[in-house]
């Protein structure tokens, strides 16, 4: 074992993030291939068409309704994300003011949600949903997704609200009005990067939420893309090539989204697996 | 709860020396209570309401489909027996911890070798692709893992061509389809999906481990192992075990992959709590015994993450 | 108004009876009606997509689902507003304790389907408490009525000398030993999300023993049991055929269209499925693709197999429930609907008795298979699904017990008690 470490050491860890990196890419390499062989076919592995079926991705822009699909999922998240955001908001700054008693017992409520599985919940929520004649609509996702949220986006927001010196919110000496102003003109601004990590994050998981438009929504046009994904599935999943080219459509605006501010949404998950 | 009952029980009687301070910080009590209540509202509303009903259904027996005032009736704590006794369930609890295993120890492996060999930040281009690429599973619907790891394991997929290509043509098999492999097989899936996190995690965490440590360690003579045993190991503990926490809840609550690659299957082999919650309540009709089973899983998963939240916790302070 | 139609029909047959029909039908009013098809059978979309030529004011707005989610989902949709108009039901035995399905008894006196063959509308009928089926109101139609049996790859029964089709349980043994024996595959059968040996399995136990005890069943007869020392014998004969290795090594991970794909590519001597795949196949195969009855124990033994309904209700929640009938009507007495029924989904179209089935081009796999429907017909030997038993028989019992046994976990005793359990279990609910 002498020798020379650090070179050896680079060229390991180097090899080892290209395999890494490759076994990353490697489904969505097989996905691109079988989504290039011809419709209604059943392609084999990875192998680069000899005359790829690029209509795949127009026929399956076209079953799909993606048009309905995306305005759907954005109209959800358009639904979620503000109102979830400004809650927390709101929640972590009056958390993190509170300093009676109370609001540690306000708190302790928040932050036992924070490992609940949706799973526990979802059977009442159904109910529930369809007593207020919300199913196969956006908000039977939106609402409950708000409130699921809350767990998270609270403690991520008190967290921000607590870092802050508390010289800079005496926020003790006003009144009514012209605190709700001081949130909004100071605190807020200052929090802009902390909203920002929080508003990825919950635009990502409101993209890819499944669970509940599997139960709650059966019209895929009212879906998040997940959901519709799911139901793609559903009644194409007979058909390799258009399976695969839809999948490839529906991952697509993450991960472009993704591509271009990699650096935020990087910074976003990280924090966020640390908070949470 | 003790100093809940105190606060609200003595506030009004308690002397107040200095009337105005006092007006102000109740003023600021109040404001900020007001504060938290949209947030607190819609919780209650979409969390605890429905968490409280799940107690109830638990205690139930129902169809799910009648009134429950008319069609369910009580049945006290046999749900609960039920879950911790039948044959089946057991084993898909079961199936849910060995997944954990599979989510938890590849991409915690691999990452703490990634970094340990790193042993810095990742910079320059080669390290933003590096980020980019191994993020990407992080960033697309769970479904779409499934579909892309679906096609991966088919008889005819990549998986299985690499292995003909490299002359294991013995090995082939429809791997979501086999008793032994398909529970691993899913689990890979997971893994591929939290590789990424776990090691740009375990990245990040090394490389705020003080240098002067490994000079120290290299200084009294120290091997590889030994560095990693006693300098990388003890400095990534916190980062290893929000990789564990992360790891676990995705595994006890997996719902999407597991409905999109096996639907459970073969046999009960795949089947986890959550698809099973999803089945009994609304496929099944057995909204009672899938509410029990949504509690048990709730407590689970708070079993498995105190511990380690509370051993992160201490070694903190 | 009923009463007329009602002796119109009987009175006059077939012409007038779709005078009849007509007087009961979707208006003129702009109607859509909501339905929920089973991914991978073009034929309701396509009888769909006719009705809407014929009456414009009608348009469907379909949701496609495979079978395993279109088991899973049915009782949710049907239990809340905007169920449904028209569904595909694998079960309806469960949906009908219910009350999610609704009563067809006023439909079938105004549209006079009492003039349908009875044993066709057997299957759909149901105690009002849901059991037993068979007798009682009737709770579905039909769009067609299926028939099951053994589809065979010519071209690789010429390989191993199979020129004809088997005539006993024995002679298919043979054949199947010869393709094994010659590197074929003998069976291509799916086993993935659901399980496609129940195909062969109730095959089997037709040759075993009667269809009647089965049938007794699957309509939840008092006191009925899988668990007979003839089906024991089917399942043992079935768990030889799994460890000769008859079935594909990774049946488990082929799915129902894996299947399809891979026999029509050519792998697999037989497959045991349904005569609503003979378009596509002969389609795909053209003449080198052949069917027949599964083969009694003794040559010129009583046949017997499943053959059931496609089956298809109305939500009783539904908002369109007359129009839904009107179209399920339609499907079974208009010449262009029936011609469309047989040539895409190559089942027996059912309606009046007394309507000829659309002719078939002599020897066509579609008409093999109608004339193996008469065959079964002559020996009452038609059966249901045992996966259609209860509603969560296939989902909780057959398919996972079957998937075990493929994996080698589960032997024939056991399965058969396991299900029998889960039988008794989910009837106890």
């Amino acid at each position: 074992m002498t020798f020379p470490r650090l070179r050896t050491n680079a060229l390991f860890a180097r090899g080892l993030i290209v395999l890494l990196m490759i076994v990353t890419l490697l489904p969505f390499l097989s996905m691109l291939s079988a989504a290039l062989a011809p419709s209604g076919s059943y392609p084999s592995g990875l192998e680069w068409p000899s005359d790829p079926a690029w209509g795949n991705f127009a026929k399956a822009w076209q079953v799909a309704n993606m048009t309905e699909l995306m305005t759907s999922s954005v109209l959800i998240v358009l639904g979620t994300v503000p109102a979830a955001v400004l809650f927390a908001t709101m929640a972590g700054f009056g958390l993190a003011k509170l300093t009676t008693k109370r609001s540690a017992w306000f708190y302790l409520v928040f932050v036992i949600g924070l490992t609940l599985p949706f799973e526990a919940v979802i059977t009442p929520l159904y109910f529930e949903v369809r007593e207020l004649g919300l199913l196969n609509t956006r908000g039977a996702i939106i609402l409950p997704l708000i409130g699921l949220y809350m767990p998270f986006s609270v403690f991520w927001m008190r967290a921000h609200f607590l870092s802050i010196p508390q010289d800079l919110s005496e926020a003790s000496q006003l009144d009514g009005a012209r605190r709700w102003q001081e949130f909004w003109m100071v605190q807020v601004p200052l929090a802009r990067p902390a909203i920002m990590s929080l508003s990825i994050l919950l635009f990502l998981w409101t993209w890819n939420q499944f669970l509940l438009p599997v139960v709650l929504v059966q019209e895929p046009t009212r879906r998040t893309m997940a959901g519709a994904l799911g139901a793609f599935q559903g009644q194409w999943g007979t058909d390799i090539p258009l399976l695969c080219a839809g999948s490839l459509i529906i991952l697509a605006p993450t991960v472009i989204l993704f591509l271009i501010f990699q650096r935020q949404f990087v910074a976003a998950l990280l924090q966020g697996a640390v908070k949470g | 709860m003790t100093h809940l009952e105190n606060s609200t029980a003595g506030a009004p009687v308690a002397p107040a020396p200095r009337p105005a301070a006092s007006r102000r910080a109740k003023a600021q009590r109040r404001a900020m209570i007001l504060f938290i209540a949209p947030a607190f509202l819609i919780y209650a509303a979409f969390v605890f309401v429905p968490l409280g009903m799940s107690v109830y259904y638990s205690l139930l027996r129902w169809d799910g489909i009648g009134e429950i005032a008319t069609s369910a009736r009580f049945y006290g704590l046999r749900n609960y027996i039920e879950v911790l006794t039948d044959d089946d369930l057991l084993q898909i609890i079961g199936n849910a911890f060995q997944l954990a295993l599979w989510f938890t120890i590849p991409p915690v492996c691999l990452g703490l070798a990634v970094a340990s060999a790193i042993r810095s930040q990742m910079a320059g281009r080669f390290g933003t692709a590096t980020r980019t690429i191994l993020f990407l599973p992080q960033v697309i619907p769970l479904v779409a893992a499934g579909i892309a790891w679906s096609w991966m394991y088919d008889s005819y997929g990549v998986v299985n061509q690499f292995l003909r290509w490299v002359g294991l043509e013995s090995w082939t098999r429809g791997w979501l389809g086999d008793f032994t492999y398909a529970l691993p097989a899913v689990g890979i899936i997971g893994a591929w999906v939290l590789l990424g996190l776990c090691t740009m995690l375990l990245v990040t965490g090394i490389a705020r481990i003080d240098g002067s440590l490994y000079e120290a360690a290299k200084l009294d003579g120290a091997r590889p192992r030994h560095e990693f045993r006693f300098v990388t190991l003890p400095g990534l503990k916190n980062e290893i075990g929000i990789c564990i926490t992360v790891t676990i809840i995705q595994a006890l609550s997996s719902f999407d992959i597991v409905y999109i690659a096996t639907a459970g299957g073969p046999g009960i082999e795949t089947t986890v709590p959550g698809l099973e919650i999803y089945r009994l309540a609304f496929a099944h009709r057995q909204v009672g015994l899938a509410s029990a089973l949504a509690i048990v899983l709730m407590i689970l998963v708070l079993a498995c993450v105190l511990p380690i939240q509370w051993a992160l916790r201490d070694r903190n302070k | 108004m009923t009463t007329t139609k009602l002796i119109a029909g009987l009175a006059l047959g077939a012409s007038a009876l779709a005078t009849a029909a007509a007087a009961q039908d979707c208006g003129s009013d702009p109607v859509t009606l909501n339905a929920y098809f089973e991914t991978g059978f073009p034929l309701p979309t396509e009888l769909a997509t006719e009705f809407t030529n014929q009456y414009p004011n009608v348009t469907f707005d379909i949701r496609e689902d495979q079978f395993a989610n279109l088991m899973e989902n049915t009782p949710r949709l049907l239990s809340q507003d905007g169920a449904p108009d028209l569904v595909r039901l694998p079960s309806i035995s469960d949906l009908v304790t219910n009350g999610l399905l609704m009563n067809l008894d006023g439909y079938y006196e105004d549209f006079g389907w009492d003039s349908f063959p009875e044993g066709n509308l057997v299957q759909l009928r149901i105690d009002e408490s849901g059991r037993p089926r068979g007798v009682g109101s009737l709770y579905a139609m039909g769009l067609n009525y299926s028939t099951t049996g053994v589809f065979w790859n010519k071209d690789l029964g010429a390989e191993i000398g199979l020129t004809e089709a088997p005539t006993t349980l024995a002679e298919l043994d043979a054949a199947m030993a010869a393709a094994k024996e010659a590197g074929i595959q003998p069976i291509m059968q799916w086993n993935k999300e659901t399980a496609g040996l129940a195909f062969p399995l109730q095959n089997l136990m037709g040759v075993y023993g009667d269809p009647e005890p089965i049938n007794a069943w699957i309509f939840q007869q008092e006191g009925a049991t899988i668990d007979t020392p003839e089906n024991l014998e089917a399942a043992e004969h079935l768990e030889d055929w799994i460890e000769a290795g008859y079935f594909p090594s990774d049946a488990n991970a082929v799915d129902y269209f894996t299947m399809m794909s891979r026999f029509t590519g050519g792998e697999g001597l037989f497959m045991f499925n349904g005569d609503w795949e003979s378009a596509n196949l002969q389609n795909s195969m053209g003449s080198s693709v052949g069917f027949f009855l599964m083969p009694p124990m003794e040559e010129g033994g009583r046949h017997a197999t499943m053959s059931s309904p496609l089956t298809f209700g109305i939500g009783a929640n539904a908002a369109n429930p007359d129009c839904a009938a009107f179209f399920l009507d339609w499907v079974a007495t208009n010449e262009t609907a029936r011609e469309i029924n047989v040539a895409v989904g190559g089942s027996n179209p059912g309606g009046p008795a007394d309507m000829a089935i659309p002719p078939q081009e002599e020897g066509s796999l579609i008409s093999q298979t109608l004339a193996a429907g008469q065959v079964i017909g002559a020996d009452n030997g038609a059966m249901d699904f045992i996966a259609n038993a209860t509603g969560a028989i296939f989902a909780a019992g057959w398919t996972p017990e079957l998937q075990k046994m493929v994996g080698g976990q589960q032997d024939p005793a056991g399965l058969l008690a396991d299900v029998q359990e889960e039988y008794e279990d989910q009837l106890a609910r």
